[in-house]
């Protein structure tokens, strides 16, 4: 017993996996719908932006020196546009040519960060704080006001692909990708990068093309992102651009990945991202005041903090002279 | 031999133009400087009306608003954190201050003094929370910030009503004066409090703690700098100032509301970053100054050009870059070894 506990408090997501597991249980006792098969495909699609943003997130975090993606919000957001509003009204709608496009997209955006922090040399909050202000821009050119489109696939990722919900595939994308990345060096790397940098430039690793990579691979999760988005709300909005940007970080947070670098995992963000969410379902199942609603929900994300802070396995928390 | 000695004395007294150039700027805002006033420049000379009086003051008053959201956000990033509750106190400080006096007839004395004390309680429990737990101040902050403005909501039943007394209101207007003196009193305000805040960073206790505790917690705390202590004060004075901004901003708006603060979140980040001030002890609070001036100047020049709002910020993001080429840019790796 002692020894699952001691798995569980080491591992940096393992508080976060619990906490979730433990909300998702009083949700359902809170209100019993919520277990009910059928309402899954719904509940997952809302989830699945947020998710899928926390994910986009982490690989940038994780890659250190201050890294930090504030695009990934207006990205996802850009992307979803993109596909409302531009490729399906221009008969660019079938998936084989608008989710190649989505993903291109958030790619190409993620690389330029990339290359703005480590080529050009700028603090990352300030390069990704410029892209945002660019892609608010760009979002807000495209659509100046909010449109909608819609097609059959879309449709389909929102509610359910044969038996399995159309958001789980997305969500589940991304970790897959990142457990084929852990089968190759690239993982290894990062994660030297993002504890020492300096340490891992001079034992040859290419510190420069690692991070460019991370903010790729973020970028390409935030194109995922802005499918989920664009399957649950088949709306392009651009002055929706910042409503994932910090929730998004602070999930990441939540699940255990230290905004540092160097420490950190993808499932520890959706499992951050669950916490966030369920927290919000629970509070409308118990039919909370829409006007206390903010106070109970800001509590509760202190609260979870705290816990996951005072659960997790002790390390050195002051200064101790060596 | 003295040959020699004499070309190494020569050498070492005359360093190359571009490292003096780069002390220097590591000492003093040089290029951020020198970077408002050619975007000024470029203002007075392209856009007719650009540098008149009127224009002048109503620039320096949006300067003085997005200065003052930057002040608090520059000490925390000086200790190492971040606050992204600014925005909900700003806010907050503006309902309050407008419900209490305009629909609660209270004085604005006494408004002010309990917007102050809740601030201040408030901003120390960020604080404190971010330091006793070791937890993200991201995460804290922004818990704080949803209570906040959830407070305020239950408060006012989400439709706050009332307006603030109407002096307020002059002391952004840019025709206002301050003592007889024809200049917004707004603008006096933020220079006592640049001047203050130049002087409590750079010459007091205090302002070397600050420093310390940014530039290594655990060396600080091992040369017995308070640091619990700094992080329950600067958080609790970022939490102030923004309080009390909102009661300025309410004054100038003429009422408030919950998204009042909004736009300050993200610009007066950027004011902190692109002035030069960066995580962990570097930079001060006249970087900042200089950052909320330039991007002013800059958001006021691309209106004066005509352009719409999504191509001001694109290219708003793009001159940023630019401009912060020049200086606000990071060690290379091989040079940090």
């Amino acid at each position: 017993m002692s020894r699952a506990l001691d798995s569980v408090r080491t591992r940096p997501y393992g508080i976060a996996l619990a906490m979730a597991l433990g909300l998702l249980i009083a949700n359902v006792v809170a209100r019993s719908s919520f277990a009910t098969l059928s309402s899954w495909p719904a509940t997952l699609a809302t989830f699945a932006p947020f998710a899928l943003a926390a994910m986009a997130s982490t690989p940038a975090i994780i890659s250190g020196g201050g890294g930090i993606d504030i695009s990934i919000g207006p990205l996802l957001n850009l992307v979803n546009i993109v596909i409302v509003a531009v490729l399906i009204p221009h008969g660019l709608g079938s998936p084989w040519v608008a989710i190649p496009i989505a993903l291109a997209l958030g790619a190409a955006v993620g690389a330029v960060n990339g290359v703005l922090v480590t080529v050009f040399r700028y603090q990352s909050v300030l390069a990704t704080l410029c892209t945002l202000f660019v892609l608010e821009g760009v979002s807000l050119k495209v659509v100046p006001q909010p449109t909608s489109g819609s097609a059959a696939w879309l449709t389909h990722l929102g509610a359910k692909i044969g038996p399995v919900p159309g958001a789980l595939i997305l969500i589940a994308a991304p970790l897959l990708v990142w457990i084929g990345l852990g089968r190759t060096a690239y993982l290894r790397s990062l994660f030297s990068v993002g504890g020492d940098d300096t340490a891992s430039f001079s034992a040859g690793v290419n510190v420069t093309a690692v991070r460019i990579l991370a903010f790729t691979i973020g970028g390409t999760f935030a194109g995922i992102a802005g499918i989920a988005l664009a399957a649950v709300t088949q709306t392009a909005d651009a002055t929706q651009a910042l409503q994932y940007t910090l929730p998004a970080l602070a999930a990441v947070a939540i699940g255990g990945t230290s905004l540092l670098g160097g420490r950190g995992s993808l499932l520890g963000s959706v499992a951050g991202a669950a916490i966030m969410f369920l927290i919000q379902t629970l509070l409308d199942s118990l039919t909370v005041s829409d006007l206390w609603l903010q106070v109970v929900y800001g509590a509760l994300l202190l609260l979870a903090i705290v816990l996951g802070s005072v659960l997790s396995a002790p390390h050195r928390t002051r200064a101790e002279p060596i | 031999m003295s040959a020699v000695r004499d070309e190494l004395t020569t050498s070492s007294d005359r360093p190359p133009l571009k490292a003096r150039v780069g002390n220097l700027q590591r000492r003093f805002p040089l290029f951020q400087l020198m970077a408002v006033v050619v975007l000024f420049e470029w203002g007075t000379w392209t856009i007719t009306d650009f540098a008149t009086k009127q224009s002048v003051f109503s620039m320096l008053v949006a300067a003085s608003f997005l200065g003052l959201a930057g002040a608090g956000q520059t000490i925390v990033v000086l200790i190492g954190g971040i606050d992204f509750s600014i925005p909900a106190f700003i806010s907050a400080g503006a309902i309050v201050m407008s419900e209490l006096t305009g629909t609660n007839g209270w004085g604005f004395v006494p408004a002010l003094v309990l917007i102050v004390v809740l601030a201040l309680a408030l901003g120390a429990v960020n604080g404190y929370i971010a330091h006793r737990f070791r937890v993200q101040p991201l995460v804290v902050t922004l818990g704080m910030a949803s209570i906040v403005t959830g407070a305020v909501l239950v408060w006012t039943k989400a439709q706050p009503t009332g307006s603030p007394p109407a002096f307020l209101g002059r002391l952004s207007s840019v025709t206002g004066t301050i003592f007889g003196i024809g200049i917004p009193p707004i603008v006096i305000i933020w220079a006592v409090v640049a001047i203050l805040a130049g002087v409590v960073l750079r010459r007091t206790l205090t302002g070397r703690r600050v420093y310390a505790t940014g530039a290594n917690p655990v060396a600080a705390e091992l040369a017995l700098v308070p640091t619990r202590r700094i992080w329950v004060g600067t958080y609790a004075a970022s939490a102030l100032i923004a309080a009390l901004l909102g009661v300025l901003i309410a004054g100038y708006a003429g009422s408030g509301n919950v998204t009042l603060g909004d736009p300050y979140l993200f610009e007066g980040l950027a004011a902190v970053i692109v002035g030069g001030t960066a995580f962990g002890a570097r930079g001060d609070y006249w970087r900042t100054v200089l950052g909320a001036l330039l991007l002013t100047v800059l958001s006021t020049v691309l209106v004066g050009k005509g352009y719409g709002t999504a191509d001001q910020e694109i290219i708003f993001g793009l001159l940023i870059l630019v401009v912060v080429a020049g200086y606000g840019r990071e060690p290379r790796l091989r040079d940090r070894i």
